[in-house]
């Protein structure tokens, strides 16, 4: 092999979001280049932001992503509710806690069984495994049903919801609408459990890597919403220090910025950084079902990430009953907002990972800067880092297999190439 | 139970005309997202599909098959820039027995995909036609039930 030059090629990636492509170089056993390539065009979102009423972010932005609408939606109310020095209730805290466990049902329920199972049970696309493990996709239909109609109830539609604002929801749930989903979260809960099992049962590629994991952490809860913006190697900052810590570079082979963490390079955002840094948190279930199959951190191995995803689909399940017990509906939707000038900065967890906004806003309520780093551009580099490192350890296998495993790496991070567009084909040249 | 679910993307050209077909019949519009699509049309026997398609025929044409009988290749439909969409909804819907008795797919040959535009007018025409065609299909009169009154006009069953 020594000498040999060869290259792994994927033009378009199947089973993510959006469109993009891998290029891998190798000379012998010698990665020489990893190129993940975005090619899906640019959204400008962030410049035709500029000049709309603050009322307007929330919708405008919740159409960047038709998997992640919610998460998009949070961080821009909380970082405008910042700017204008809103205060929002205790219960509409909680509706939108309940809200993103919706979003995280569905999109996990997407990613663990129809994108990512295939993988390691062996087909090309769910429609080949649907022959032979059919309970499996009923199963997820079912889940990402329950996700669906959380967000309906919240958002008013399933996809692109509308009814968050600055200040709470433009109209909020009766206790009773939130009691009738219970009986299927019950269910969604043991089946989200069983999946734990399934998915731990899988065969894993010995790879594991020294990542430095960010995620929000909270005094007392797993993170959606709020908290510090904390990972292993010591960081631990607000949102509104975000851009001093991590800034972003233009990289010629893709449409999407690379997010960087100043002075220490790539970094991982999702659900290994979470359950890594926030597994005290957990609720029960989730921590039950993760330690029954084994799991517990650090969790180094990305490919091991589909069984991180099952133990938060037990956590959004256990989530959204805790919070439809506890539910009392606010006296208002939607708490008083006055227009001031001011910046403000918001992190929330997208299913994919932290969600950065920051939002300027004038004395009339319009927007003068925004700024939004997605998860998929904070995990870019991440994915060449473990590319790169996870082609040398295949660069000897068949080139199809080979092409197949790398393939698998980059879903291991659920990208959202639409959202990142601000992406996938995979190529590995042996030259 | 009949149920007539159009999809596509506002905004985006021809991809729009499954939308706008339906939304002048008052039914079922649709983001065309294949996952959801299989929960919308659970519960009916009889299933009227129409989104904007690329055969190669003109623009503006309507092609008609059956969604039962032929399988659709994701090149056909263009709804949905996601790798799940009409086509992937009718195969799996297929494998797991999902499918209504009846699936009839009506597509209409698009000319533009271009973001902010509206549809081209061999397709707004297209859409016109086919709504009338759809109308047609279930203006026939119904038996009427026994406790309606002689005189009341048999609504179309939709």
């Amino acid at each position: 092999m020594n000498g040999k030059t060869r290259t792994i090629r994927v033009d378009t990636l199947a089973r993510v979001e959006g469109e993009g492509a891998i290029l891998i170089k190798l000379n012998g056993d010698r990665v020489t280049d990893v190129k993940l390539r975005i090619y899906e065009p640019p959204r400008f979102f962030e410049a035709f932001l500029r000049g709309r009423h603050y009322s307007e972010v929330a919708d405008i932005t919740a159409r960047i992503c038709g998997i992640c609408p919610i998460a998009y939606q949070m961080s821009a109310v909380h970082a405008i509710e910042r700017a204008l020095g809103v205060q929002i209730d205790p219960a509409i805290r909680m509706l939108r806690r309940l809200f993103y466990c919706g979003e995280w049902i569905e999109s996990h329920a997407l990613h663990v069984y129809m994108l990512h199972a295939p993988d390691f049970l062996g087909y090309q696309d769910v429609l080949a495994m649907a022959k032979d493990h059919r309970e499996i996709v009923e199963q997820s239909l079912r889940l990402k049903k329950i996700g669906n109609h959380i967000v309906r109830v919240l958002g008013g539609r399933e996809i692109h919801p509308i009814s968050a604002t600055v200040g709470g929801f433009s109209k909020t749930p009766s206790k009773q609408q939130l009691r009738s989903m219970r009986d299927d979260l019950r269910w969604a809960l043991d089946a989200s459990i069983a999946t734990v099992k399934l998915v731990a049962g899988f065969e894993f590629p010995d790879f594991e890597q020294d990542y430095e994991f960010v995620a929000l952490a909270h005094p007392d809860e797993y993170p959606f919403n709020e908290g510090r913006l904390v990972s292993n190697r010591g960081l631990n900052i607000d949102a509104a220090e975000y851009e001093d810590h991590f800034f972003e570079q233009h990289v010629k082979h893709s449409n999407s910025l690379h997010s960087v963490h100043r002075g220490s390079g790539s970094y991982l955002v999702g659900p290994l950084a979470r359950f890594n840094l926030n597994f005290d948190k957990l609720p029960a279930p989730a921590r039950q079902a993760a330690q029954d199959v084994g799991l517990v951190p650090p969790v180094k191995n990305p490919f091991r990430s589909i069984i991180v995803r099952a133990v938060e689909l037990v956590f959004a399940c256990a989530e959204a009953l805790r919070i439809i017990e506890e539910y009392a509906p606010p006296a208002s939707a939607s708490a008083k907002v006055e227009v001031r000038r001011g910046v403000g900065q918001a992190i929330t967890e997208a299913p994919r990972g932290i969600l950065y906004h920051r939002y300027a806003v004038d004395d009339n309520g319009l927007i003068v800067t925004a700024k939004i780093v997605p998860p998929t551009s904070q995990n870019q580099k991440r994915i060449e880092d473990d590319l790169r490192d996870f082609a040398a350890q295949v660069a000897a296998w068949p080139l199809e297999e080979a092409t197949w495993k790398c393939e698998q790496a980059v879903r291991n991070y659920d990208p959202c190439i639409s959202c990142a567009t601000h992406f996938l084909r995979v190529s590995i040249e042996r030259t | 139970m009949t149920r007539i679910i159009g999809c596509g993307t506002d905004h985006r050209g021809d991809d729009a005309a499954g939308l706008l077909v339906a939304r002048e019949l008052g039914e079922v519009a649709h983001s065309g997202d294949g996952l959801s699509l299989i929960e919308a049309w659970q519960g009916c026997d009889e299933l009227i599909l129409i989104d904007a398609v690329v055969t190669g025929a003109p623009p503006g044409e309507i092609v008609v098959w059956d969604g039962r009988r032929a399988p659709a290749t994701a090149s056909v439909f263009r709804s949905s820039s996601h790798t799940f969409g009409v086509a992937e909804a009718l195969q799996l819907a297929r494998l797991l027995d999902r499918l209504p008795a009846s699936v009839t797919i009506f597509g209409i040959e698009a000319a533009t995909f271009r973001i902010g535009a509206s549809p081209s007018a061999p397709v707004a025409a297209a859409i016109e036609r086919l709504v009338q065609r759809i109308k047609n299909l279930h203006a026939a009169p119904v038996a009427p039930d026994i406790h309606m009154n002689p005189g009341t006009v048999a609504k179309p069953v939709h």
